[in-house]
């Protein structure tokens, strides 16, 4: 081969090499970015069952068919609970036209936390229907869902529990978690819901 | 023919050839490597894993969210981000492991020639101090200084491998140069283009910083006009730009007119300098022009270690024909 068809078999690699990394590159590129903008599937949560304020049993199957916004929180809390109580009741009067939003606060401090407590504590928040839940369970019950179903540590409870509002789908699937404190965070979760809302259940 | 320092090796022609093959494809893993760098950088895949070494927790990304240790924050949790940037970080192993291999070669074959014995000890502790300077990068949740340094390493890491595959061709090819004729000073020409490239890139990577400060800084700002706001580094970029690729024009022309018997390697690397240094400058002006694109913004970077790759080998080969005369 001379050397001009040496040169030439060269160029023909060297900008085969190129165009393979540009066009790789682009498809990585846009993956990233569409990873970035769609509510990813971050695992599904286990079953379990606790007890609802009036009394009923609620689980993981009445949480199926709805998009569920879930916290944690405990009556006699006087530190972010009062704000995390706005910010949720903010958001539960927003959806009021539709079911299909759901609210769900697990109470840490089960102990006093009675159904009883909880009743009252929901009237206080201006709850008048069941879009939004108050559940009670043991407290060893709660650490387990906290730690292996919505994987959130529970230490230092009832204290020490997480202020970050957590979106679960129609199929029990956890999809995002937001600082419950924060509006641009509360945000983008409700940015979130409503391409939830335009899944298929 | 071969000189006293091929008599020093023992490894024979065949095991000399063998060590040249491996540094070669230890420059195309680093270059590699490097490309995945920017591409991590772009897609904005730095985070990917938020711990190192391992990725949340486990030496493979996980592949949901039961897999995540308590520890760790579930909202951090991006699988497509987390294998780009674990792919960078396998690469970088890969790479580090045929470096390494490079180096006890170099201990075993060429410990009393130290063109290639140094280079080679030093790529290796270099990239070891690379892999932990990238567990640095993400500790400190990708601060500007340290994804530069990391950068800039790669490119020396790059440089010294350019030289070993260089230095064991010379080894290999003692006489490669000996009947060749170049113009007076050509050396200094090329060592003041790398000089100059050098320059280049740090103002570019200067006006990269600037660049991802505009969202806060502009959050209203369309990314199309972000290079507007960048001030007066860009024209001095784009002029020193364009300033490298006359002076490249102009050493490739004094190359090809006025040398005698030029060898294949200068040939191809002055050919190469001269197709880079062009294609940096329409990569450069279509950045500008279509605002900022990310993977032409990977392949400017790329391209720039490209070119002071080739600016290197030519200038191993003049020093190579100014010691063979």
């Amino acid at each position: 081969m001379n050397s001009q068809g040496k040169f030439m078999k060269r160029l023909i690699w060297v900008s085969a090499a190129f165009f393979i990394l540009a066009v790789a590159s682009l498809l990585v590129i846009n993956q990233a970015r569409r990873s970035r903008n769609e509510v990813p599937v971050l695992g599904q949560l286990p079953d379990f069952t606790f007890t609802e304020r009036s009394g009923r049993p609620f689980g993981l199957a009445d949480m199926k068919g709805r998009i569920n916004v879930v916290d944690f929180i405990f009556t006699r809390c006087k530190g972010p609970c009062p704000i995390m109580a706005t910010k949720m009741g903010e958001l539960y009067k927003l959806y009021d036209s539709s079911s299909r939003v759901q609210f769900i606060s697990i109470s840490v401090d089960p102990e006093h936390d009675s159904l009883t407590v909880l009743q009252a504590y929901a009237e206080r928040q201006g709850v008048t229907d069941n879009r939004w839940v108050f559940l009670h369970g043991a407290i060893d019950s709660v650490v387990n869902l906290s730690e292996n179903g919505f994987k959130i540590a529970a230490d230092d409870l009832p204290g020490g529990h997480t202020t970050r509002f957590i979106l679960v789908d129609q199929k029990g699937r956890i999809r995002g978690y937001y600082d419950g404190l924060d509006d641009a965070s509360l945000g983008i979760m409700k940015t979130h819901i409503r391409q939830l809302a335009g899944e298929t259940p | 023919m071969h000189n006293i320092e091929f008599r020093e090796f023992k490894g024979g022609l065949r095991g000399m050839k063998r060590f040249r093959h491996l540094a070669f494809f230890a420059t195309l893993a680093t270059y590699f490597v490097i490309f995945m760098g920017g591409l991590v950088r772009v897609s904005g895949a730095g985070l990917g894993c938020p711990d190192w070494p391992k990725c949340f927790g486990s030496w493979f990304p996980p592949t949901s969210l039961s897999q995540l240790p308590p520890e760790i924050d579930p909202s951090l949790f991006n699988l497509t981000l987390a294998w780009i940037e674990y792919i960078n970080r396998l690469g970088g192993m890969v790479l580090g492991i045929i470096i390494l291999i490079v180096m006890v070669m170099a201990i075993r074959h060429f410990r009393k020639i130290p063109r290639i014995i140094i280079p080679s000890l030093v790529a290796a502790l270099l990239v070891a101090f690379q892999g932990w300077q990238g567990g640095q990068v993400v500790a400190s949740e990708l601060r500007q200084l340290y994804v530069s340094i990391h950068m800039g390493v790669a490119f020396i890491i790059v440089s010294l491998m350019i030289y070993i595959t260089q230095q064991a061709y010379y080894l290999e090819y003692p006489d490669d140069e000996k009947n060749s004729v170049y113009p007076r000073g050509i050396a200094i020409y090329i060592g003041f283009l790398w000089i100059l490239t050098f320059v280049q890139i740090i103002l570019g990577t200067e006006i990269r910083s600037l660049l991802e400060y505009m969202p806060a800084r502009f959050p209203l700002l369309p990314q199309s006009s972000w290079l507007g706001k960048v001030g007066i580094i860009s024209y001095v970029h784009a002029t020193l730009g364009i300033a490298i690729t006359v002076g490249a024009w102009q050493i490739a022309s004094k190359i090809f007119k006025e040398s005698k018997a030029v060898s294949s390697l200068v040939k191809q690397g002055a050919a190469a300098m001269l197709f880079l240094a062009f294609l940096q400058v329409i990569i450069g002006a279509v950045l500008a022009i279509v605002g900022l694109p990310e993977v032409l913004r990977i392949f400017h970077l790329w391209v720039a270690s490209l070119l002071i790759g080739s600016l290197l080998l030519l200038y191993s080969a003049f020093i190579q024909y100014r010691r063979s005369q």
